[in-house]
């Protein structure tokens, strides 16, 4: 029958063979790095930039691993236990504290200064959210921000003017001109949009837009951040998503849903088994999206070019603003190469491999005066990317820090599904997230 | 000879089970050193809802899956066992989805139940019919999960009832066709009996295999909505590998089997006494 053993007992077979550590002296043959990522629109600009490593460095190979970001966390903790993880890996703020604290990564504090790496290329909170209690635990990948990506053709046939797209406006008692923009956008089977009053919701061809996340973070943090909302006490602190302006743009997220009839239904969107934003935007089941930085490629490989643009994002009562992010490089502390490992990194945190993804339109550079470089790419494709940059600044808060990520991204995902479909209250929901969260 | 075979039942079964039992005493966080904690685990699951209502949850998939599975599996076995035309390619057919990816599958028929865009519910549409949120409606979830997975492994349990009417006498049918006995009666007082050896061992391996139930669940619905689809091994996963409480869903591992083992023990001593191998 069903072939699968249980999944704890399959990590304890692996975790078994553990501590055949090896022992050979360190000659200076060719070595092999294991590197683990998981965006697959990525993988061209990793590649790239490995080929450019591999110049200076053809005895170091390295081998890409990559997981979807819905099993990735999962494998690289079994890889810990096993004590067989990949030499560097990308590493995501909601998940460094954790590692730091438990001792899986390796400090690079004293390789940073014996090799004069100069952190004041990075942007300071970027550089300073890889560091815990005084060392420096990875070089910036990358910084991430949302902004609304939208199809010209739909705005074009509900005739509504590009132009006008930077400055909606929403608020939580009768949406303001952001609903009224999705409302247009959201088109019946009969031609009717959802602002007629023969708009048939059940029949529904094209929606104003598509949200879906696994952590929030492109679909209710949007919102909650432009409705003064801070997640949490402060970096560190408890979450505070029970807060009233929270439940506020919670409770706006759930009626883009089910009282305005604009965004994809959550029975096809929720997460971890539904499909992301673009999935909907690409084929024209959606008008619009708050996305990432980070799917720019993704709608330029789905995309004719000239029919799709980016805009900020709209406003909220405390104005415009989003989430913003990033990644690192990072070394496993258990790695038997911690020389090349590093090598490897501090190349990937350098000008010239970061100046290769953004020359591929790939991800927003961790290094700040190559931003002009990854603008300029886009204009290239016709794209004005500015819309991130814009969203950088504002009300935006920087990612949620805390130790208890875990507990709160499955209780949220939990929870939020369920108000998302019409069958939970925000503020019971949030309530109980906060009472898991908060727990440990 | 023996030596290597016992080396891999040691390395791969018995080391890990007593791992589990061991590191069921313990807070392990996967990334730094297990603490030990002594009965602390089990006293939690008390007051655990969750692992609880996964616990029913498993109950209630067992229900759904094993009967429905076992008396479609007997039917087509029977059907199959007659002289019809095609009846190898009929045999081959029906195993199909047994021989496929479970994860492959749960894919495609989670785009089938995609309430929005979904073949079944256009499908439906055509006749009128509002087909529901069958993945996100807590009502459904677990009685799609149950039937996409009869729907793969009935043709695989259908095998061992076919190789079990195969090996029934004809002539004991041919002395129940001279006693003027009709299908009905011989089925249950000489089909049915010595089919116990093959029913016993159906029974109980897809009864194990029903309470290990994962990848389907992890694919489609990956628990929700609510948990209503996280069955016991899935709680299992979820608590290790999403929460990194890897002691205390050592913990549930334990639970479940103890569960598996207790109902197994029961089953054999159910057929133990019902069954003859010797048809002679």
């Amino acid at each position: 029958m069903n072939k699968t053993r249980t999944a704890a007992l399959a990590a304890l077979a692996l975790a078994l063979p553990a501590g055949l550590a090896a022992c050979g002296g360190d000659d200076d043959g060719p070595v092999t790095l294991r590197y683990a990522f998981w965006d697959d629109n990525q993988r061209p600009a990793l590649e790239a930039m490995i080929k450019a490593f591999n110049e200076e460095h053809p005895d170091i190979e390295v081998e890409l691993e990559q997981n979807p970001w819905e099993d990735y966390w999962a494998g690289l903790d079994s890889q810990f236990a096993a004590e067989e993880a990949p030499d560097v890996f990308w590493n995501h703020v909601s998940r460094f504290p954790t590692y730091a604290s438990n001792g899986v990564l390796l400090p690079i504090t004293d390789d940073i200064e014996a090799d004069g790496v100069d952190p004041s290329i990075y942007p300071e909170n970027l550089y300073n959210s890889w560091q815990y209690e005084d060392e420096q635990y990875g070089l910036p990948k990358d910084w991430d921000s949302i902004a609304l990506v939208y199809r010209l053709d739909a705005l074009e046939a509900a005739g509504i003017d590009p132009a006008t797209v930077n400055d909606l406006e929403w608020n939580p008692v009768d949406g303001g001109t952001y609903v009224e923009f999705l409302r247009k956008l959201t088109v019946d089977g009969n031609g009717n949009n959802a602002l007629s009053p023969d708009f048939d919701p059940e029949n529904v061809v094209q929606y104003g837009t598509a949200m879906s996340s696994n952590t929030g973070q492109t679909d209710w943090w949007n919102y909650a951040v432009q409705n003064g909302c801070s997640l949490q006490t402060e970096p560190w602190g408890d979450y505070a998503i029970d807060a009233p302006e929270c439940v506020e743009a919670i409770q706006f997220t759930a009626d883009l849903y089910n009282k305005w009839h604009v965004a994809v239904p959550a029975e096809s969107t929720n997460q971890p088994n539904g499909g992301v934003p673009g999935d909907y935007v690409v084929p024209g089941q959606a008008a619009t999206t708050l996305d990432g930085s980070w799917m720019l490629s993704f709608y330029r490989d789905g995309l004719e070019p000239g029919s799709w643009a980016v805009a900020d994002n709209p406003s909220g009562p405390v104005g415009s603003g989003t989430v913003i992010n990033g990644l690192s490089n990072a070394i496993y502390a258990g790695t038997e190469h911690p020389d090349e490992a590093w090598e490897l990194v501090k190349f990937l945190g350098s000008e010239e491999a970061q100046s290769i993804a953004t020359g591929m339109g790939s991800v927003w550079p961790g290094i700040s005066s190559l931003n002009q470089g990854f603008a300029d790419y886009w204009a290239g494709e016709g794209i004005d990317v500015t819309g991130f940059q814009t969203a950088a600044e504002g009300t935006t808060t920087g990612y949620p820090l805390s130790m208890n990520d875990a507990a709160f991204g499955t209780a949220a995902m939990d929870e939020f599904n369920q108000v998302w479909l019409g069958q939970k209250d925000a503020q019971a929901a949030a309530e109980a997230v906060v009472a898991i969260a908060n727990a440990e | 000879m023996l030596a290597p075979s016992i080396l891999g039942f040691a390395v791969f079964l018995i080391a890990p089970i007593v791992i589990v039992v061991l590191l069921s005493f313990y807070d392990w966080n996967l990334l730094s050193d297990p603490e030990f904690i002594g009965l602390e685990n089990y006293r939690e699951l008390a007051g655990d809802e969750r692992a609880l209502q996964s616990i029913g949850n498993t109950f209630y998939y067992v229900l759904l899956n094993i009967p429905a599975q076992t008396v479609l599996a007997l039917l087509l076995a029977l059907a199959l066992n007659a002289k019809i035309k095609a009846r190898n390619a009929f045999r081959v057919i029906y195993v199909l989805p047994w021989m496929a990816m479970p994860v492959a599958l749960g894919v495609i028929w989670r785009w089938v139940f995609d309430p929005q865009f979904g073949a079944l519910n256009r499908f439906l549409d055509l006749f009128g019919i509002d087909g529901a949120a069958w993945l996100t409606d807590s009502t459904w979830a677990m009685p799609v999960i149950a039937s996409v997975n009869v729907w793969q492994y009935t043709g695989y349990t259908m095998l061992f009832f076919l190789a079990g009417l195969q090996a029934i006498p004809a002539q004991l049918y041919e002395a129940a066709d001279v006693d003027g006995a009709s299908p009905l009666h011989r089925f249950f007082t000489i089909t049915l009996p010595l089919l116990r050896p093959a029913m016993l061992f159906v029974l109980i391996t897809s009864v194990i295999g029903s309470f290990q139930v994962f990848d389907t669940i992890h694919v489609m619905t990956a628990g929700g909505p609510a948990g209503s689809t996280a069955t016991l091994n899935y709680q299992i996963y979820l608590e290790s590998f999403t929460q990194r409480n890897a002691g205390y869903a050592s913990m549930l591992a334990v639970v479940l089997f103890a569960i598996i083992a207790l109902i197994t023990l029961a089953q054999a001593a159910f057929f133990r006494k019902r069954t003859t191998y010797d048809f002679s």
